[in-house]
């Protein structure tokens, strides 16, 4: 009877923990929903991919470590930067699913950097350098990383051929090692080209979304527009996929380069947002209610259309009920009530920089965070080309400035993407952070 | 989760966890028989994971090698010590990594549900259940004897092994490491056995792995994706491969 009441026991268990097994399935608040260990808590750290500017302390691309808490001493302080030995257009990165090891790319250097963030949370290590993307998949620029389990799925945005925009995702395990690639659809109004990634596994639904190639993102802003040839060679569409299968379903007409891909993940919800970076609107992809065709629609505009004001960053809170919008050339934070997110409603703005790029803000929703840097060569110049990280507190009606990171006086370089760090994290790894990375 | 594990912990350190491990499951069964319950009432009472799709048909897609599954020893349940590759190669394998004292609702238990709703889906085409596997693999060693894995197994189905489900443990977590390491499941294991090797502190996130008949990993199964529909649809995506050249 003892031996029998153990599997019995485990059964019960099952039950017992119904009420609560389908809880968590959204992020904090824009990680993948593989993803585990979310800060659902304060965080102690935040990580900033950080591009190196020559003549700046040692020039590279680097991994930057902020002390967030505010019961620290060292609080809104450089705790510690991991540098990569180059200076290769850092630009965003991406947990692991088990949240042990951080994927941050280069767009230009085609490299991937694994930097070890478990053996302590305050010191990121780097670990793992993996430089076969483009003789491997024939992508160029890894953008952006989203978790699947054991494996990371990698959003690019050019190809090493002719470092134009029609570009694929490349798919590795969490060794490090190749697996597979996908080629954006070239056919059934799809132009090919890649941006940012993101899934609703309730839907096996992924979405890719669209920006430009090297040419582009690698060219001084200031040409690039007057060149009317290039100017055409901006994204124009998002996919949907059969996630299980990697098979693209659908193509959306989405005009003016749709960037950052947020679903809303409360349970039975069935539509993700997008803002284009050249057109400024919000753009809602969604299901039918009766979980058939899916349809892509604008339903916001993003201050003057007119004035390009390029909307280059959004975060969704966690119950999907409100959206932070960056844009980077009027340097605003605007607030959306998504409450009907067929019709986003703007409550509040404020100018939080010269130059405005990324914004994450915490699981609460208390806390928003905010940088400098959109590309090394899009930044502004002189005395716009303000480079840093500053917090806030959000009370529901005002972003209050809680602190400020001078990248550039603290000789770091150009800030841009964040994510959260926490010690409590530590402890749920091997004490000695044994890493099957860097034992390889 | 972390408030649990926090306790496990706490609990282990101050040497308290086998108060915690006796007593738990009495309570669990106290409640089993209040409840009326039994294995069939568990099965029917577990949600799967909401499937808001129809997932593609078997052969439709490709299942991508994510890597070789990793070499080490196990002991089966009357503890004979055994090459791991005895239970992920020659017939298409499902492997959960787990241990009977895990309490976490994302977890084991979540693993076990659907496990047994697999099984009863494997068990009705006959053909598939040949060719299939079952693994359940503890890596909580000093508690998860061959003699527990066997009480189980009993618990499970006893000799009626259709389709095969093994229930394996390893010797020690030196032996352990390797295969977990392998397997890229994170797990806190204490390396210090003297201090520890009763006692070993445990953390994981829930995975269950596919294994072709050639020992590949195919696909990796996390809380989002554990649902046996897409599982047997997946074993029959691998079936109709043939075998690999």
């Amino acid at each position: 009877m003892r031996r029998k009441s153990s599997f019995l026991c485990l059964l019960i268990l099952v039950a017992v923990s119904a009420a609560v097994s389908l809880a968590a399935r959204a992020d904090e608040t824009c990680n993948s929903p593989y993803m585990g260990n979310l800060v659902k808590g304060q965080e102690d750290f935040l990580y900033v991919w950080t591009l190196g500017v020559e003549g700046l302390g040692d020039g590279q691309d680097k991994l930057v470590t902020l002390d967030v808490n505010p019961k620290s001493k060292n609080y809104g302080k450089v705790l510690n930067y991991a540098s990569v030995g180059e200076r290769g257009e850092a630009h965003h990165m991406g947990f692991s699913d088990d949240r042990r090891y951080l994927w941050a790319g280069g767009l230009d250097s085609n490299r991937i950097y694994v930097f070890d963030i478990a053996a302590d949370p305050a010191k990121p290590k780097l670990i793992k350098t993996i430089a076969d993307l483009g003789e491997k998949s024939g992508y160029l620029g890894p953008h952006t990383f989203y978790a699947l389990p054991g494996r990371m799925l990698i959003g690019t945005l050019s190809n090493t051929k002719d470092k134009g925009g029609v570009t694929g995702l490349a798919l590795y395990n969490n060794k490090g090692d190749f697996i597979a690639k996908y080629d954006l659809p070239t056919d059934h109004g799809g132009d090919g080209y890649g941006y940012d990634i993101a899934i609703n596994p309730a839907k096996n639904a992924l979405l890719t979304s669209s920006f430009a190639g090297w040419n582009n993102y690698m060219r001084d802003l200031g040409d690039l527009i007057k060149d009317g040839e290039a100017m055409k060679k901006f994204g124009n569409t998002m996919v949907l996929w059969d996630l299980k299968a990697m098979r693209p379903k659908q193509v959306f007409n989405v005009p003016g380069a749709p960037l950052e891909i947020r679903w809303s993940l409360n349970p039975g919800d069935n539509w993700a947002i997008t803002a284009t970076a050249l057109t400024s609107k919000l753009w809602l992809i969604k299901q039918s209610k009766k979980g058939g065709k899916w349809e892509g629609r604008e339903v916001a505009t993003i201050g003057d259309p007119s004035q390009i004001p390029l909307p280059v960053d959004i975060s969704i809170r966690r119950d999907s009920k409100g959206l932070w919008v960056n844009t980077f050339m009027d340097g605003k934070t605007r607030y959306f009530d998504l409450t009907d997110p067929e019709h986003p409603k703007q409550t509040y703005e404020k100018v939080t920089g010269k130059q405005v790029n990324m914004i994450s803000q915490s699981w609460d929703g208390k806390r928003v965070y905010i940088s400098s840097s959109l590309l090394a060569k899009w930044d502004k110049g002189g005395a716009d080309n303000e480079q840093f990280v500053r917090g806030f507190t959000w009370n529901g009606k005002e972003l209050v400035p809680a602190f400020e990171v001078d990248f550039t006086k603290e000789q770091l370089g150009r800030a841009h993407h964040m994510k959260f760090g926490s010690k409590a994290l530590k402890s749920a790894f091997d004490e000695d952070g044994r890493s099957t990375l860097a034992r390889r | 989760m972390e408030v649990l594990l926090q306790w496990l912990v706490e609990n282990a350190r101050n040497k308290r966890m086998n108060r915690f491990a006796s007593c738990v499951p009495f309570t669990l069964l106290a409640l089993c028989l209040l409840i009326g319950g039994g294995m069939a009432w568990a099965h029917e009472s577990v949600p799967a994971p909401l499937l808001g799709f129809i997932p593609p048909a078997p052969g439709t897609y490709e299942l991508q090698t994510i890597m070789p599954t990793p070499a080490g020893e196990v002991l089966d349940t009357a503890g004979q010590a055994r090459p791991l590759s005895d239970y992920t190669r020659g017939k298409i394998t499902v492997l959960g990594l787990i241990y009977t004292r895990c309490s976490d609702a994302q977890g084991c238990p979540r693993a076990w549900a659907a496990f047994a709703e697999l099984r009863r889906a494997l068990r009705s085409n006959p053909r598939l259940a040949r060719q299939t596997r079952l693994v359940n693999l503890s890596f909580d060693p000093a508690h998860d004897t061959p003699g527990v894995m066997m009480s189980i197994a009993e618990a499970a189905g006893g000799r009626d092994n259709s389709p095969e489900w093994d229930f394996l443990t390893t010797a020690s977590i030196a032996k352990l490491a390797p295969i977990v390491d392998g397997f890229g499941q994170d797990l806190r294991v204490s390396s210090d056995l003297k201090a520890s090797a009763s006692e070993p502190l445990l953390s994981h996130t829930l995975k269950v792995f596919l294994i072709d008949r050639e020992g590949h990993i195919r696909e990796i199964y996390t809380t989002a994706f554990l649902i046996p529909q897409v599982i047997v649809n997946d074993i029959k995506t691998l079936l109709m491969e043939g075998h690999r050249g």
